[in-house]
Order: C-alpha cells, then structure tokens, then sequence
C-alpha cells in the first residue's frame, strides 16, 4: 500500500488554521514523509482526486450553496473526514451571523457600513453562490474528527495527521483538547 | 454520622452533608456548575447526578442528603453518557461560542468541564435566540446569551450579600437574569459589590476592567488584606505585568469568606489621584523635585531642633490606614524619641478612644463579627454599617430573611432603616440618656439576665423619652425585643464613639450584659472602629485629637489615605509642614516638604480590624522608582535624628489594654 493520501480546503473560515496547519514548521516534513499530499488552497490541485482519498481536512463553516457541494465532495472522496477549528466544528465567528440573519448581515455590510460608498448594493450576480444559514460542517454531512481550536494549535494538528497518516485514531484530550 | 459508599469507597459524613459534598471530603470530584460552597444547594444545572443503587433514574447529588448504606457512583458509562448530554443541552440554549468570549481558555467552568468530559464538538447545534445584553452597569456587563441559569449570582446577590437585587425572569428556554422589577443593571438596587461576578462560571457576568486582558493562567494571585475599613476582608489580587488586574474577595478568608463591596473590589482599580514620584522641597514657594537624600537632610535639620519639646516641638500625624509596622515606628520615633505632646492618627481617636478608655477598666469587652451569625436580634446604634462598613452590613441584611430582627439607632437616616424592624431616629446627642431608659425599662419589667443596680428607673425612662424624643411605647416595644432575644447582639459605631463619651460606651456594655448579650461566653457588643488600622492606632496610642497650638513643625504620615477637608485645613496652619503621601492633595500643595509614600499594595505589612484579627497585607507590585515604603522613609528620618528604633510592633501593640482579644 502506497502513502495515505490527504487533501484539504478551506470553505467559509479565515484560513487561519491552514496557517496554524503551517506552524508545524519542519515537522511538515514529517507529514510529507509519511502522507501524500493531495489537493490543498495553497497547493496547484484544487480538489481531491475523484479516484478518492485517505483523510479529507475541512477548515470553515458552511455558510453557502458552494460550501455545500464543498462539503459534500470532500465526504464522497474521503474516507475518513476532519473539521479543523472552531468555525468547522461548532460553526464558529461566522455563526454569529446566525443570530441576525442572512438579510440583515448582507445589508450591513454592503449598505448600511459607514465605509460604503452611498448608493452601495448587495452583489447579485447569478452566478454567486447562495448564502445559507452558517453550519458546522456536521450539521451537512457526518464528520469522523472534531478537532477544534481557533485555531488548533499547530502540535495538534500534527498529531492528528501523523496519527491518521500511520492508521492510528487521534484522541484529543487534555493538552491536545481547546476550543478556545 | 452516615456511612456510604461511593464509588466503591467507604465514607463517613455527616448528616445532613449532601452526596456532593461527601464526596468532595473523600476526595472524589463530581462536576457541577451551579453548585457552590458558600451558597445553598440548588440543583440546577444538573451536572452532578450520580447512580444510587434503587434508585429508578441518575440524582443530582448537590441537593441529595447522604444516608445510611447508600451506594452511590458517579463514573458510570450511563453517567457520563448523560453528563455530555446535559452538557450538550447546555451548549445549544444559547450563545456558548468559545473564540470571543472573555473567560474562554482556563476561566470559564462551563468550557472546563466539556474539556472534563473529552468533548470535541456539540452533538446539537445552537438555537440562534437572542438574549438582551446589560451594559448599564459602572462595572460590569450582564450578557444573558452565556448564562446558563445557574442562578450562583441571584442566590450570591441574596443569600452572601442580602440586597436582592438580582433575580429571575420569564420562564423556560425565556428565563433571563434581570435586576430589580427588569430595571438596567446601572439603574438598579445594585450596590456594586462585584460578588456576582466573582461567583459567574460563564462568561454571562464579566468585569469591565479585566475583561480581555487576559486569561488568569497568565496572572499571579496573591492573597492580601483589603484596606478600605476596619472590616479587613481577605482579597485576591490578580496581578500582572506590576500591576493589579482585577481584586476578589477570599473564599478561604475567615473574615468575610469570599465576599467583598465596591469600595473593597473596585475602588483601588478606580484610582483617579495624581501619584507623587519624587521628593519635593519648597523653593522659593514652589515645590521642586530634589533627591531624597537633599529631602531628607533638610527634614533632619528642620526636626533636629525640636525634639524634647513636647508642647512647642513638633506635631506628628499619621493615617490609620498605614501598616502596624509603620504606625509602630511613627509612634515611637515621634511619641517616644521626640517626645512630642502631639502625637495622634488622622482618625484622632474618633472610632477608638472612648472604646479604650472603658477596656482600661473592663479589659476585653468587644466581641467578633461571627457573632451576627447566630444573632436573633441584632441593635444597630449610631453605627451606618451598610454604607461605612458594607461587608458588616451583608452579614446582617443577609440574615435577616432567616428570621433576624434589626433595631437600628441613629439620628441620621440610613439605609438600614428601611430593613429594621424598629428604627428609631433620636435627637442628636441623647444616645446616653436613650440607652439608660432601656436599662431602665428592662429593671423594670424584670427582663434582666444579669444584675444592674438602677434607682429611679421611671424617671431614667421619662428622661430618655423627653431627651431622645422617642415615645415611650417604642421604647418599651425595643427594650423587650432585646431582653427576649436569646442571641442577641448590639452593634455600635463612629456616631456613638464620635461623642468621645466613655459613659455611653460603659452604658451599652451594661445594657449588653443586662440582655444577655454579653456574658461569660458571649461577646455580643462590638464597635465597628474606623479605618484598616483604628484597632492598631489606638493601641499605639494614636487616638487624640489633633490641635495645633505652637507646635513649630509637622510631620504627616498621610500614606495612600484621603484627606478631609477639615484636617487639610487645619495642617495648613502649620508652620512648617512635611508630608509623606502616596498621593497630590490639599495636604501635599500646602507642604514643605514632600516625601513620595508606596501605595497599600507595594508593601507588605500587618493590620489589626475591629475583631483583634492581625491580618498581612501582601506586596503585590512594586511602587514606582524613587518611590519608598513608608517604613523605609521613617527609619531614615529615624537614623539622621539618631534615634534607633527597636521596630517590635507585635509588643508594643500589646502594651496597651485592646478591647478586643488581639490574635
């Protein structure tokens, strides 16, 4: 059997956990060596390979129609499928929107906002995807790993790619376990 | 004593201790949230529940006595099954969402106990209902969206504090905590005490000061004295980076246990005075840094002079707010190196002197706060404990939904009048006359539990009723709800020691001792005193009053205190005048020279409060450079004028008779 295969994305997050993901420094190396890394936001290929993969990694929430089929794509291809950081996990700072609605978020922030020009509309263009109550990614398709933390700290993220890449099941507890 | 077993061990508790309890003794944790040990069971939150053997479904075990046999386990499958479950419930009420909240990463129980249970998400998504937001409040902000109706601060707002400000409104999945009838928080019944925030376990109660500058994991904490009256409650200062975050009440501090009032919590983080950093000469009329060595040379030469006159020396001052060891040290170098005549406290022996003046003759005749624990009826006379000594005035407002009666004296009004069951307002200045015609009464109707010689006693009634202006049916109505109480307790303060009358103090010790209030084993008279240290300045003798007449110089010890008006006025009398102060005042601008004092907290020293407790007050930061501790400045002063100090305080406090036990 060759290396694991792992592919990531980031839906609607703050690629904050991708950066977190990149703390790991050398270790990286680590991941590398014991993981092929497929599709990621900062790598050339943009998603999983249709033939599928071992471990899908989704930072975000799921706030649109488009971070639905995300979403849903990366359940298809994965066989085993994390929420990495709060906003994939619990629903996170873009939840917050939740509490006021769709509408009245747009409103705010494309005419109502003091830093919009006057006359400012909300976009409408067709081919923009549809904004949705804001989800956590379990709320859409089911997760096999929570792994929260805004952002997980970067020794967590290693031990659950290292743990899932070498077959293992990461327990977060402990040190390893913060929502913040 | 019941024997139980819980999680296999065997244990023995008390009856009437709760399964939560017991365990916690046995050392055995079970989580809770609502549950707290200075408040009453309430079973709220639901988080204990634990497995009793016959029992059909899981108990929470914060309000479940412990019996006999009883077979309790609190890590089964089915309970921590159902512990993520109610943890779960809890988390989709409302806005629980970690990443901005203020306690969030170590301060928050809710959050600690999910990290408890190894919970990485929430198996249900929240409900998206709004709650209002409460930022009305000077210092602190209610939001209802993280609260999980635990109810610690309604029961704390009550039950510790006994001003019922917060409660409870609408029902179910609605309930909101509100103040008063649903009034802002700012705009409440509100006395600011800060103890619903410090018993919040969410982020639903937060601190304006502290909030968001970190998390306590951070901060060091350490244990102290406040300073703000002589109730001397055990604090937490939170510290970081030099410099106080946010101050709490103890809950292990005997005094207190954990509460504190605004003026205790919040008023050291409201300091608005302007600090003094350096020594200041006045040249040519105006006040110029100079080194201290230059500050203190030219107070040694001024002072030199003076020592040995005792009446046409100098006259020296210090604040009952100052550490035993530098009253200690001011005593001696000014009272008993220079000899001076005039040597006194700002307090001038207001709340002291008279209370002295009766335990020269009696010894210790006061007794401790611990006893309005038990107090059935409790006489409040010339003593505004809700407002002078509010942490005194929880523990009689807190007690009085239990059944306590108040009878509140004073002349002037209080807020303790509303609360009494009688409350009489005398004419100024017929304290004495009142007290003797309760006596009176008391002889009379043959109330008395202990002999008192009274002659005349219809006409010492007549005389208190013409002189104090109180009918005498209320008199009569409060001298037998007094001699009738089993547990009675009478609680004097600056209005009653203010008139420097040792009759009238040696009157409420023989009425005391008529109702039974004091006797061989109860001492259920006490005075509330004034500052920190009152009980530690009287003993030093530090208790005249402070005239000036040809004194040539003074030397005011003013430390962190604030100076009234009326004694501003009167040292700016002086001839010449050296201030040691902490802060700019009237004082300091009328000074010749200034001398930089460290605040409270950048000295570590020794207070006594109105029960005798010697208590330390830690060191928290460091006073700012140039600046030294009091005891540091006197002993300068001390060494220039060669006048060695011995420096024993814990003797020389002794050598005076206290009116309290000192411990």
């Amino acid at each position: 059997m060759g290396k694991p295969k792992i592919a990531s994305d980031w839906m609607c997050g703050c690629a904050g956990c991708h950066m977190s993901l990149l703390d790991m420094d050398e270790r990286i190396l680590k991941v590398v060596e014991l993981a092929d890394l497929r599709s990621t936001p900062i790598t050339d290929m943009k998603e999983p390979d249709a033939s599928g993969v071992d471990v899908g990694v989704l930072e975000g929430a799921i706030n649109n129609t488009a971070n639905e089929e995300v979403a849903h794509k990366f359940r298809q291809r994965s066989k085993i499928l994390v929420a990495l950081g709060d906003c994939a996990v619990f629903g996170g700072v873009p939840a917050m929107r939740n509490f006021c609605g769709v509408k009245e978020a747009l409103q705010r922030a494309y005419v109502d906002a003091e830093s919009n020009e006057p006359g400012s509309q909300i976009p409408n263009d067709p081919e923009l995807a549809t904004m949705t109550k804001t989800r956590a990614i379990q709320e859409v398709v089911p997760v096999d790993y929570n792994v929260p933390g805004c952002p997980p700290d970067a020794d967590v993220i290693f031990y659950v790619l290292s743990e899932l890449a070498q077959g293992r099941k990461p327990v977060l507890k402990n040190e390893l376990l913060h929502w913040h | 004593m019941v024997q139980l077993t819980i999680n296999g061990k065997q244990i023995e508790a008390a009856e009437g201790t709760t399964v939560l309890s017991a365990a916690k003794q046995a050392g055995i944790e079970i989580p809770t949230l609502c549950a707290h040990k200075e408040l009453t069971p309430f079973g709220g939150c639901r988080l204990c529940i634990v497995d009793v053997q016959g029992f059909r479904v899981p108990i929470a075990s914060c309000t479940l006595p412990v019996s006999n046999g009883m077979v309790v386990n609190t890590e089964t499958e089915a309970i921590q099954k159902s512990r993520k479950f109610i943890l779960s419930m809890l988390f989709s009420e409302r806005n629980h969402f970690c990443p901005f909240c203020q306690v969030s990463g170590g301060d928050c129980e809710l959050q600690n106990a999910a990290y408890a249970e190894d919970m990485t998400h929430w198996p249900m998504q929240p409900g998206w209902n709004k709650y209002p937001v409460d930022s009305s409040h000077p210092y602190y902000v209610l939001d209802n969206n993280r609260c999980i109706l635990c109810r610690r601060c309604v029961r704390a707002c009550g039950e510790l504090v006994g001003n019922f400000t917060l409660t409870m409104a609408e029902r179910g999945a609605s309930t909101l905590v509100v103040a008063d009838t649903n009034v802002p928080l700012g705009e409440s019944t509100c006395i600011k005490c800060g103890t619903c925030v410090q018993v919040c376990p969410t982020g639903a109660l937060i601190d304006r000061t502290s909030a968001y500058q970190g998390h306590d994991l951070m901060m060091s904490e350490i244990k102290s004295v406040c300073i703000g009256c002589s109730v001397g409650c055990g604090i937490k200062m939170i510290v970081h980076d030099n410099r106080i975050v946010r101050i709490e009440g103890d809950w292990d501090a005997p005094v207190n246990r954990g509460v504190l009032c605004e003026h205790g919590r919040y008023d050291p983080m409201n300091e608005k005075r302007n600090r003094i950093t350096s020594p200041m000469l006045r040249k040519d009329g105006k006040l110029t840094p100079v080194s201290w060595d230059e500050a203190l040379s030219v107070v040694a030469d001024k002072l030199k002079p003076l020592a040995g006159k005792e009446h046409d020396g100098l006259a020296a001052l210090a604040s009952t707010r100052l550490p035993v060891e530098a009253l200690a040290m001011f005593k001696e170098l000014f009272a008993d190196g220079f000899k001076s005549g005039m040597v006194t406290s700002t307090e001038e022996g207001m709340t002291t002197a008279s209370v002295n003046a009766v335990a020269e003759k009696a010894g210790a005749f006061e007794g401790k706060l611990d006893v309005l624990k038990n107090a059935d009826v409790v006489l409040c006379i010339g003593a505004n404990v809700a407002k002078s000594h509010m942490v005194a005035g929880f523990m009689i407002k807190r007690a009085l939904p239990k059944g306590m009666r108040l009878v509140n004296i004073d002349p002037e009004a209080s807020e303790l009048d509303d609360l009494a069951d009688v409350s009489l307002t005398p004419k100024t200045g017929s304290d004495l006359a009142l007290v003797e015609a309760l006596q009176a009464v008391i002889v009379k109707e043959g109330l008395g539990r202990a002999p008192l010689s009274i002659q005349n006693a219809d006409g010492l009634i007549e005389a208190g009723v013409n002189a104090s202006g109180v009918d005498a049916e209320t008199l009569s109505r409060v001298a037998r709800l007094l001699a009738n109480a089993v547990s009675p307790v009478i609680l004097y303060g600056k209005g009653v020691t203010a008139q420097r009358d040792e009759k009238l103090v040696e009157a409420l010790l023989d009425l005391a001792k008529l109702t039974g209030a004091v006797d061989a084993e109860r001492f259920g008279l006490l005075s509330v005193k004034g500052e920190a240290n009152s009980v530690a300045a009287a003993q030093f003798n530090l208790d005249k009053q402070f005239v000036l007449n040809g004194q040539q110089a003074v030397y005011a010890l003013i430390g962190d205190d604030f100076v009234s008006r009326r004694l501003a006025e009167r040292l700016s009398k002086a001839p010449y005048l050296v201030v040691q102060a902490t802060y700019a005042s009237l004082v300091t601008e009328k000074a010749d020279v200034v001398l930089p004092a460290a605040l409270w907290s950048e000295q570590a020293g020794h207070y006594v409060n109105m029960d005798g407790r010697i208590q330390t007050a830690e060191k928290a930061i460091n006073a700012p450079d140039g600046v030294r501790e009091s005891t540091t400045v006197l002993a300068e002063v001390a060494m220039r004028m060669n006048m060695p100090i011995k420096q024993d305080w814990n003797t020389s406090l002794r050598t005076r008779k206290a009116s309290v036990t000192l411990a």
